[in-house]
């Protein structure tokens, strides 16, 4: 499912204008993520995605609907969302119940809401958790959890609110498992992200954000490039760019693979 | 994110010592109470109340907060007392069954006034005084760290808790959750949600006294304030004399054999 | 400056051991890094080093736990805090609730300890500045992000000065500016004589700070080395630790004989450059 962002602008209550002026258009089965400083505006451009926030200006497009149209209850069967702290997500008292409510407040028969939550549970790494309470588990677990409930909503479009903070190695692999397998179902997933690893390695499409407008759009070996972008958004390239730069490439590798392949063209 | 209603300003009435706001509040609120003639009340709001709040610069927000508390209590109480004082003969006016009685009115005045004063004074203390340096204020005069802790972390957390109470509601709207319906529904529907919160709630406590513990919460040295509390002389000499006059309220009644 | 010895450690109600025969020693003004899979007992630990375990939770702790010369376990609460300082994973839950101002938070514990006025404005001024909060300081510190709630709470932590200081996840909700200005200040405070004890997953950044790592898994800590070596000893990808892509572009070249066998395995950016710039200046095969 295609979303898009025409002339978005959003302005706090308060007088603070968070997104001045954003137009993206995110096509249907895209891995897109959006980098940028804590502050840079990216949460609350997301958020519009299922009507968390409504345009101060500009319009908003989930397929073909307007989100302005539509409550955040009804946008929830088209985009799901995960948040950033798991502990603003969770209420159930236990892992099932709380990864069980989006698939039963969609109304999905029993036979696919079962199936879906099973599946969720084995893709996160939590089937044996299923009865813990959420209480008991660690950050990097609840968060997973947290993961889990959206994606047994099997929304056409999967929004990541820094899915990895808190995550060890095994919990950011089987992250990324998560985002390659939502795009070979033909899912859209739009994920912000501090990890600049997880991000080149996983994503298509890099948007870097700062101070509310986007400075910077393409693919992710298209952005970090970019260093007068970069350094103005505060926002570090992944490893392997910086080690290329330093070492005065002219190309900026972004896997281990495609680095090792550029070594011998380097040789003097 | 507001926490408090304090209206940050820098007038003469924001700087005064906490503990003298207070004391002026519970003098004002003994006298009226003790003595029971309208015109009392009436004295105090045009002669006290109302110029501080001027003075303050906070005189719209108390008006506009005051009313809001106000207008629906007195409405009821001069209606129905108005209406049902039991000792109304003096028929002002009538309509129906309904007779409106001058005694009824008068009690209605009497009890009315009192509330407008207790209402405007204590918005005012609020609205004047930072609770952070009332706390302050209060332990530098030997109340426990802890019992400050207890009102301070309230008036803190509750709001906090509020936000988070607000964005999980929200979370579970972002996974379908429609919230329409009549008012008893939501209910229904908001009660499960939030009860894990506020056993998360206790959770939190008892990590956060581990944190509190870490910077020296158990600590039997004497405490000392970053912030200095302004006082003054003058300040505390006032405090003595309107402790007296409360006093002198109490004592009037029974003096004057009006009770 | 931190001695654990043969410690092993069970929650309350159970009888699975989180730690077993746990060793550790810490030399003073060190920066410590310890790193561990989800679920590998670092939180535990960071609150043994730091009294919480057995002062404030229970549980069965044995062995002995010594920081800045005293017995853990023999002393007050009160006393242990003031040799060593935890900044807890939850920068929520280490806001006192208390103050209405980050200023007020952060003279928080000073005030418990009966600091001076003047000595305390100058401690916050200076720890606001070190941690680039300055900007925050009149602001209620629930009106904060996560990030800026984060900085706060380490904060509050450095200005108590105690002598150790450890430190659980402490970068987690910041964003990579915010992170490497910490281990800036980790770094800085090392240098003031602080010895400091960090557990986290952000490698690079441990390789460049810390100057011993030890590995958290199967409830002990099972490895221990300067920080280079450590973080790229390959054994840590079978401990759920993974490694820097330094480290694993490295590897991948020595596997196809673009680095020569001997050359030690990269952790950080630093490293990397001459490892690889060696390599180009050699003349092509």
């Amino acid at each position: 499912m295609d979303v898009s962002f025409d002339g978005v602008r959003y302005t706090y209550p308060g007088g603070v204008e968070a997104v001045k002026g954003v137009t993206l258009a995110i096509p249907s089965g895209q891995r897109f993520a959006i980098v940028g400083q804590n502050g840079a505006g990216k949460t609350t451009l997301v958020r519009h995605l299922n009507g968390i926030f409504q345009p101060t200006e500009g319009t908003v497009h989930v397929g073909d609907w307007t989100t302005t149209g539509h409550t955040i209850a009804e946008l929830s069967a088209k985009v799901g969302y995960v948040f950033q702290n798991p502990d603003e997500q969770l209420f159930a008292r236990r892992v099932i119940d709380d990864v069980a409510f989006g698939p039963r407040n969609l109304g999905f028969d029993l036979d696919r809401a079962e199936a879906l939550v099973a599946a969720a549970l084995e893709q996160t790494g939590l089937s044996a958790e299923a009865e813990t309470h959420p209480h008991h588990l660690s950050l990097s677990e609840r968060k997973r959890v947290a993961l889990a409930a959206v994606l047994a909503m099997d929304t056409p479009i999967v929004v990541l609110d820094e899915p990895t903070t808190g995550q060890d190695e095994r919990g950011v692999r089987m992250i990324a498992t998560i985002v390659e397998k939502l795009q070979s179902e033909g899912r859209t997933v739009i994920a912000i992200t501090h990890d600049m690893d997880f991000c080149a390695e996983n994503f298509e499409r890099t948007v870097v954000m700062a101070q509310g407008e986007v400075l910077a759009d393409g693919a992710p070996s298209e952005v970090f490039i970019q260093d007068a972008v970069l350094e103005k958004a505060r926002v570090e390239a992944p490893q392997l760019a910086r080690l290329a730069d330093a070492l005065g490439w002219a190309s900026r590798p972004l896997t281990v693979d495609s680095f090792v392949d550029s070594l011998p063209a380097h040789r003097r | 994110m507001s926490t408090t209603l304090f209206d940050n300003r820098k007038s003469v009435i924001h700087r005064l010592n906490p503990v003298t706001k207070l004391i002026a509040l519970l003098a004002i609120i003994v006298i009226v109470f003790a003595i029971p003639l309208w015109w009392v009340a009436g004295i105090i709001i045009v002669v006290i109340v109302v110029p501080a709040a001027v003075i303050s610069g906070s005189g719209g927000r108390l008006l506009k907060l005051s009313l809001r508390i106000l207008l629906p209590i007195l409405l009821v109480l001069f209606i129905v007392q108005g209406l049902t004082f039991p000792g109304g003969t003096t028929v002002i006016w009538q309509w129906g069954i309904i007779d409106i009685t001058s005694e009824g009115l008068l009690f209605a005045l009497g009890v009315g006034s009192r509330i407008v004063v207790l209402v405007l004074a204590s918005m005012l203390l609020v609205l004047t005084t930072h609770p952070g340096d009332l706390m302050s204020a209060l332990s530098e005069r030997g109340m426990s760290p802890k019992f400050a802790y207890i009102i301070s972390s309230t008036l803190q957390l509750i709001p906090a808790f509020r936000v988070r109470a607000d964005s999980i509601l929200l979370a579970q709207q972002a996974r379908g959750l429609s919230l329409k319906g009549s008012p008893f529904r939501r209910i229904k529907i908001m009660l499960p949600l939030l009860s894990p919160l506020v056993l998360g709630m206790f959770t939190d406590v008892e990590e956060r006294s581990t944190a509190m513990e870490a910077r020296a919460f158990g600590s039997t040295a004497k405490r000392t304030a970053l912030i200095p509390v302004p006082d003054s002389t003058v300040q505390n000499v006032s405090r003595w004399v309107l402790i007296v006059l409360a006093l002198a309220a109490v004592a009037t009644p029974i003096v004057l054999g009006l009770l | 400056m931190i001695d654990l010895a043969d410690v092993s450690y069970a929650y309350p109600d159970t009888d699975h051991y989180v730690l077993s025969h746990v060793n550790l020693k810490v030399e003073p003004g060190t920066v410590t890094g310890i790193v561990g899979a989800s679920g590998s007992g670092k939180t535990t630990l960071a609150k043994i080093i730091s009294g919480f375990i057995p002062h404030v939770d229970g549980g069965e702790l044995s062995g002995s736990v010594v920081v800045d010369g005293a017995t853990i376990a023999d002393v007050t609460l009160s006393e242990a805090v003031s040799h060593v300082g935890l900044v807890i994973q939850s920068p929520f839950n280490q806001i006192s609730g208390a103050k209405f101002t980050v200023r007020e938070e952060l003279a928080f514990g000073l005030e418990n300890l009966g600091v001076a006025r003047e000595e305390m404005a100058e401690r916050v001024t200076a720890v606001a500045e070190l941690l680039g909060i300055t900007g925050l300081l009149e602001r209620s510190p629930y009106a904060l992000s996560g990030g800026q709630q984060q900085l706060v709470a380490i904060a509050s932590m450095i200005i108590m000065n105690t002598p150790v200081l450890v430190m659980d996840e402490p970068t987690s909700q910041l964003d990579p500016g915010g992170t490497r200005m910490v281990f800036d200040v980790m770094s800085s405070l090392r240098d003031a004589g602080i010895t400091l004890v960090v557990f986290e997953h952000k490698l690079e950044l441990l390789r460049e700070h810390a100057d011993i790592v030890h590995v958290l898994a199967e409830s002990q800590l099972i490895a221990s080395g300067p920080s280079r070596a450590m973080l790229a000893d390959p054994r840590l990808e079978k401990w759920g630790i993974g490694s820097t892509r330094f480290t694993a572009a490295a590897a991948a070249a020595r596997d196809r004989k673009l680095l020569s066998k001997d050359a030690e395995l990269p952790v950080s950016l630093t490293d990397a450059v001459p490892e690889f710039r060696a390599f180009a200046a050699k003349k092509g095969a």
